[in-house]
């Protein structure tokens, strides 16, 4: 009894000790415990976060890069088949671009005078000019998801075109009047965030500039709903708001990154004018902005040849879409440098390991000679004798029979697209000036010193420190603020802290996946951060939540993509099987994967989340497969590999209809369809035969009227995962 | 007597001297003395992983020396910061940054952290929590933790803290370790 109380009383005695303090030594170790562990517990998830971030960058890339082969291969068509072809002439409205129309016959085009708004329209009704009520009126009925009426829409757009057409290439701003100035970086279409800046920062005014750094749409549904209102601000305060071009204003991109289909949904009788007016908008965007003469800011960034006094100079609404050079005018047979849109040809030259490589618009990296020997488009002089009447398909199947290319094809008469902006013989100077607008929209910086051409994108080029060190040397900068690029937390130094990114588009990739950013500077040009994220139920998320909510859904993209490319899969794993046992061994499994989709990705370390079981270190390649879950459409198509491809080509192959929809109507014709998957084929270099084109019509003609909708197709052939249901 | 007796077995469980985890005057870090002993498969995994941090865009193969420690971690060890710096070599504050390693410096670093005995268990984290269990219930004072966590060994920063406990503390603020700890190894 004695002892029992004795040992209670010490285990009390015990207790308080702990309470009053737990010996030092035992404290620091326990600390010392915790600490580690919780940093290995960071650490883990930060490796998570870093292959969820890379798998969404990858696959957004790898989309880019698509559309921009997608685009070289039209300009290819262009350049090198004759006005009389059928597939040309499908495409060869989307280069129509500067038409010989001058700007008062657009001005009659674009009229919205004669359209008229109904009584029983319950939207914002606008006046002009502009004033700072009646964009607030605006913010607030889109807040409230209404829809401004077209006649408005034309009649603002109008009043914006006609204001960008005074202003410079590059506005400059002044921060010294004690005005504090907000920068904002990408948008692409996320009203959320545009509304959340305009809570927490105030609307633009003359005592509240603002600087909005490009990339307003696509992507996000309310791209057109963000231009508005800050082409409606721009209208009102002139001097206070400013715009920089980003390479998403560019309607090529706009056709694959969902804007064009936005608007033309929104719009569907006047979709297309307005579609044609905001092309004209865009070429006029300014392309930089700097601030006190000593902050740059453009949208992508910079290269070892940007220099402002050319930019300053540049008639930048020619640049109608950033990803078309310059028209050589005046040009020998086998010019040498120039070659422009010769990529197709050119299968990614070479994978650097691990990195996808596509050849970029501007670069040329050096390719056997006879890939040169293309002929030139011209313009003038050409015999229309010799003028050969090749359909497509017959030229087509010539190439193929080649590896390479023949003098002897088919020569070219003048083309019946884009008209002449001036006599310029100055295609040098032309190109020069090209290469630092693109340069200026795509570029992405990078750690090393340097300047490489950016392959993954397909446009731009890589920039290091040195490079920026140069440039804001050359003209006396302090810093260079640019976006383009999505970042964690909404904004990053880089480069000695000589450049910021900065990104506003919160939850880019998905809830939860990043922050987004503002930055506010006053007269010490000292930039000031704030972050926040749209979506109140992602801010409740804790971290390791919030990754693994992203995770699943890049996990589930990743997936999808494996599945597109499974009879690509399976044939290269055979290779590594010989004996047919379905096993092959990890290493194999992670290189052949890598081979196939392209996408620069950690497949060892994703490894767990793919493969569910390995046997004796090896993989069961048909059941992994199978494992990924993901169904397709039950269809009644007899060639299995169109559908395939088309899993494939999704993007490419929508970007093709709405090209070819030119009536803007969302419906196309079967014999459109036909060509649209025949102009596809030749792009991938595959054969398709007619028959299973016939038969995937067939299946989806859901009008039967004969014609297709477009959307609806689409639709039908999006693939669903399985397991995001359970 | 009793009570002392139960004093000892506790600074031998744990890992070697307090407040430093390693002896003192212990010779530099030399990685050739160091055999690699992982096999290739694992040496695959690591090149993937080590991948995965290098922010080279010409994919050289290289992380800085503040990322060598997450590394080491992602890949599932848990070396203490003093652990990390010595086989870095003890590099200066603005070296960390800037300074760079490549694959073939990163495995006999690596191998000498996976080799050092004792990675800690679920065990031996819920003995370091008990400490702080006043109560002797299976809970733990958030704000205590919190002020051991900032404030001795290798102090977490605030928003370290912060991330850690976040929504792990009951009304009461209270903590059950044994579930905290399950949280933690779960990742």
């Amino acid at each position: 009894m004695g002892c029992g109380m004795g040992k209670s009383k010490l285990q009390l005695k015990k207790c308080e000790r702990v309470s009053l303090s737990v010996p030092a030594a035992t404290a620091i170790r326990a600390a010392l415990l915790i600490q580690r562990w919780y940093r290995q517990y960071v650490a883990r998830l930060e490796m998570r976060r870093r292959c969820t971030w890379n798998i969404f960058q990858s696959i957004e890339y790898a989309g880019e890069q698509d559309q921009i082969k997608l685009y070289n291969f039209f300009g290819f068509l262009m350049d090198h088949f004759t006005p009389a072809s059928s597939e040309r002439n499908l495409i060869s409205h989307i280069f129509r671009e500067n038409e010989i129309c001058r700007d008062t016959e657009w001005e009659r085009y674009f009229c919205y005078k004669d359209i008229e708004v109904p009584d029983s329209y319950t939207g914002p009704h606008l006046t002009f000019p502009m004033t700072f009520c009646g964009v607030s009126k605006l913010v607030e009925a889109f807040k409230h998801k209404q829809q401004l009426h077209a006649r408005y829409v034309l009649q603002l757009l109008g009043e914006t075109w006609r204001l960008l057409r005074i202003l410079p290439n590059i506005n400059q701003v002044s921060a010294c009047h004690t005005k504090e100035i907000t920068i904002c970086g990408d948008l692409h279409g996320h009203l959320e965030d545009l509304l959340l800046i305009f809570y927490k920062n105030g609307l633009p005014s003359s005592e509240k500039p603002y600087v909005f750094n490009g990339d307003f749409v696509d992507r996000g549904k309310n791209s057109l709903e963000i231009l508005l209102i800050l082409f409606g601000f721009l209208l009102v305060y002139p001097n206070d708001v400013h715009l920089n071009r980003g390479n998403h204003e560019d309607h090529i991109v706009n056709l694959r990154y969902g804007f064009t289909k936005e608007v033309l949904g929104k719009y569907r009788m006047h979709g297309k004018k307005i579609l044609k007016l905001l092309q004209k908008i865009f070429s006029w965007l300014p392309l930089a902005t700097v601030i006190d003469h000593k902050v740059l800011i453009v949208h992508g960034g910079i290269s070892d040849t940007t220099d402002l006094n050319t930019i300053a100079r540049v008639d930048r609404h020619k640049y109608v879409s950033v990803l078309r050079p310059p028209k050589p005018t005046h040009h020998a047979v086998n010019g040498s440098k120039t070659q422009m849109m010769n990529n197709r040809n050119r299968e990614a030259g070479g994978l650097v390991e691990g990195r996808r490589r596509v050849c970029s618009l501007t670069y040329h990296s050096s390719a056997p000679a006879y890939k040169h020997n293309l002929p030139r488009r011209s313009l003038h002089n050409q015999p229309t004798s010799s003028q050969l009447n090749w359909s497509v398909e017959e030229e087509l199947k010539r190439r193929r029979r080649q590896a390479g290319f023949d003098q002897s094809y088919g020569e070219l008469t003048k083309s019946d697209s884009d008209s002449d902006p001036e006599s310029g013989e100055t295609t040098e100077t032309d190109e020069h000036e090209w290469k630092q607008i693109v340069d200026m929209l795509w570029s992405d910086p990078m750690p090393q010193n340097g300047c490489s051409p950016n392959e993954v994108r397909g446009g731009g080029c890589y920039w290091g420190p040195d490079v920026s060190e140069e440039v804001l040397g050359k003209h006396n900068l302090q810093l260079l603020i640019r976006s383009h690029e999505c970042k964690q937390e909404g904004y990053e130094f880089c480069h000695n802290r000589r450049v910021l990114t900065i990104f506003s588009a919160s939850n880019y990739y998905e809830v939860g996946s990043n922050r987004g950013a503002y930055i506010r500077m006053g007269p010490d040009l000292v930039p000031h951060f704030i972050q926040y994220q749209a979506s109140r139920t992602s801010r409740e998320f804790t971290l390791r939540q919030s990754i693994g909510w992203t995770e699943r859904s890049a996990l589930r993209a990743l997936k999808e993509q494996l599945f597109v490319h499974k009879s690509d899969l399976i044939s290269a794993f055979h290779e590594f099987d010989p004996n047919n046992t379905g096993l092959i061994s990890l290493s194999h499994w992670a290189s052949v994967t890598e081979k196939v989709l392209n996408l620069g990705l950690p497949w060892r370390v994703l490894r767990p989340q793919l493969v569910s079981s390995t046997r004796y270190g090896m993989v069961d390649y048909h059941q992994w497969i199978r494992e990924l879950s993901i169904t397709e459409p039950k269809l009644e198509i007899s060639d299995n590999s169109i559908l395939e491809t088309m899993y494939k080509n999704h993007s490419n192959l929508e970007t093709i209809f709405r090209i070819i929809d030119t009536d803007h109507s969302g419906l196309i014709s079967f014999e459109e369809f036909r060509q649209t998957w025949k102009l596809l084929s030749s792009h991938l270099k595959t054969e398709i035969s007619d028959k299973a084109i016939a038969d995937l019509a067939q299946s989806i003609d859901f009008n039967k009227d004969g014609s297709i909708d477009i959307n609806e197709f689409m639709e039908a052939f999006r693939l669903v995962d399985l397991s995001a249901h359970s | 007597m009793a009570p002392k007796k139960k004093e000892e077995p506790k600074p031998a469980a744990a890992p070697p001297k307090p407040p430093e985890p390693e002896r003192p005057k212990t010779p530099e870090f030399d990685p050739t003395t160091i055999t690699l002993e992982f096999t290739p498969e694992q040496i695959e995994d690591f090149k993937d992983a080590f991948q995965l941090f290098d922010r080279t865009p010409a994919n050289e193969m290289k992380i800085t020396y503040a990322q060598c420690g997450d590394l080491i971690r992602a890949l599932g060890q848990n070396p203490t910061q003093a652990e990390i710096m010595h086989v870095l070599g003890k590099p200066k504050a603005e070296d960390m940054q800037t300074k760079m390693l490549d694959f073939d410096q990163f495995l006999p670093i690596h191998q000498h952290i996976c080799k050092a005995k004792d990675c800690g268990t679920f065990e031996d984290f819920v003995e370091g929590l008990r400490v702080f269990d006043k109560e002797g219930n299976g809970t733990v004072m958030g704000a205590e933790l919190r002020h051991v966590l900032a404030t001795l060994g290798e102090k977490l920063r605030e928003d370290e803290v912060e991330q850690l406990m976040q929504n792990q503390e009951d009304a009461n603020g209270c903590i059950n370790y044994e579930a905290f700890v399950k949280h933690i190894m779960a990742s």
